[in-house]
């Protein structure tokens, strides 16, 4: 215990020396007046360290940034990925629109129907349903929307038993 | 009511003259710039250091001193005199050099001030160097390096109580208040980190 104690004595002997760790010569007679500079331009403190707010603010960017130090392959991986993205991006754009053309294609709608079922082929015959990649749209009716009834629902005849 | 003790100015000037601190204050949060130079100019070394000896580094001290300074000038409104301005000032710095040095973790980078020519002449660290050192080639300069490379491997809780008791000489209760924790947790604190800088510091120290 007392020999701890001598280390700590040493210790705070080394200690001493932080002491004399001064700043450049003249160094205090210009602070308080960079500061009131400072003060006086409105200064909030947030410029000097912007970056570090914004890595406070987003620590996934320090990662990120701190991880292509490591390793530069990352950086050029990401590069990559991002040009990849891009070049997608372009030639998406670039492609003639699907959405852009004939809503109603009824030969190879038809066709396609009928090879699923013949009954609902017929049924769409009769009332003009267009058939479209749409789901919602598929079901609709649109030759006359006043003119004649067109209904989807069937009669339905419960057979309870005993009766 | 602000709490205040007169205090003495730490400047060149030969006969120091008592200063109101506490009437420095009023005269700040009304405005009035030329009281609050006298309190930075009151403060600044104090600041200055503890910020320096936690970051060891003298440009993040020179932003963090002068912007813990205009963050407290900004705030003096708010500013009830529950303690006195001087630890109230120390919380401020303090707590923007813990929240700087946690979003710094891992790039840390020593940029050391250099030694006064009182080092050479101080009788204990000649000891240190001559006596105690099992490598007596050692200099001040080496041994000021290895010092702060072991501060900065203290977690800043740490390095803070060793930094304001060891280095700057105050008192347990001043560091309770200035940290905003009891004083076990300072004693304990102090404890921990003297036996963490102790083995990291074995080869100069045996």
């Amino acid at each position: 215990m007392k020999e701890n104690e001598n280390n700590f004595e040493s210790l705070r002997r080394l200690l001493v020396l932080k002491r004399h760790e001064t700043p450049p010569p003249g160094y205090f007679n210009y602070f308080s007046r960079q500061v009131l500079q400072r003060i006086r331009a409105g200064d909030t403190g947030k410029s000097a360290n912007w970056v570090e707010e914004l890595f406070g603010q987003a620590p996934w960017l320090e990662k990120l940034l701190q991880a292509f130090n490591i390793k530069p392959v990352f950086a050029s991986a990401f590069a990559g990925a991002l040009c990849l993205l891009l070049f997608l991006g372009i030639i998406i754009v670039e492609r003639p629109d699907l959405t852009s053309q004939p809503v109603l294609q009824a030969g190879t709608t038809t066709t396609s129907l009928a090879a699923v079922s013949p009954s609902l082929l017929q049924s769409v015959d009769q009332m003009g349903i267009v058939s479209s990649t749409n789901p919602v749209l598929s079901l609709q009716p649109v030759a006359s929307l006043f003119g004649q009834q067109n209904s989807l629902a069937q009669p339905v005849s419960f057979s309870l038993p005993g009766n | 009511m602000i709490m205040s003790a007169p205090v003495t100015r730490t400047d060149d000037s030969e006969t120091p003259a008592p200063v109101d601190e506490g009437l420095l204050v009023q005269r700040a949060r009304r405005g009035d710039l030329e009281a609050y130079d006298e309190l930075v100019r009151l403060h600044q070394e104090r600041i200055y250091a503890t910020i320096y000896h936690m970051t060891a580094n003298h440009e993040d001290a020179n932003d963090l001193a002068q912007e813990s300074f205009i963050k407290a000038f900004q705030a003096l409104k708010s500013f009830k005199g529950g303690s006195s301005f001087y630890t109230w000032l120390y919380r401020i710095a303090v707590n923007k050099t813990i929240n700087f040095l946690k979003q710094r973790k891992n790039r840390t980078h020593m940029s050391l001030n250099d030694l006064d020519l009182k080092a050479e002449h101080d009788p204990d660290l000649m000891a240190l160097i001559s006596d105690k050192t099992p490598r007596r080639e050692a200099g001040l300069t080496e041994l000021q390096e290895k010092l702060n490379e072991a501060l900065l491997k203290l977690s800043e809780p740490h390095r803070l109580v060793v930094v304001l008791h060891d280095v700057q000489g105050q008192s347990h209760e001043e560091i309770a208040k200035i940290m905003d924790c009891n004083i076990g947790t300072v004693r304990s604190r102090l404890f921990y980190a003297r036996q963490q800088l102790q083995a990291l510091l074995s080869d100069y120290l045996k």
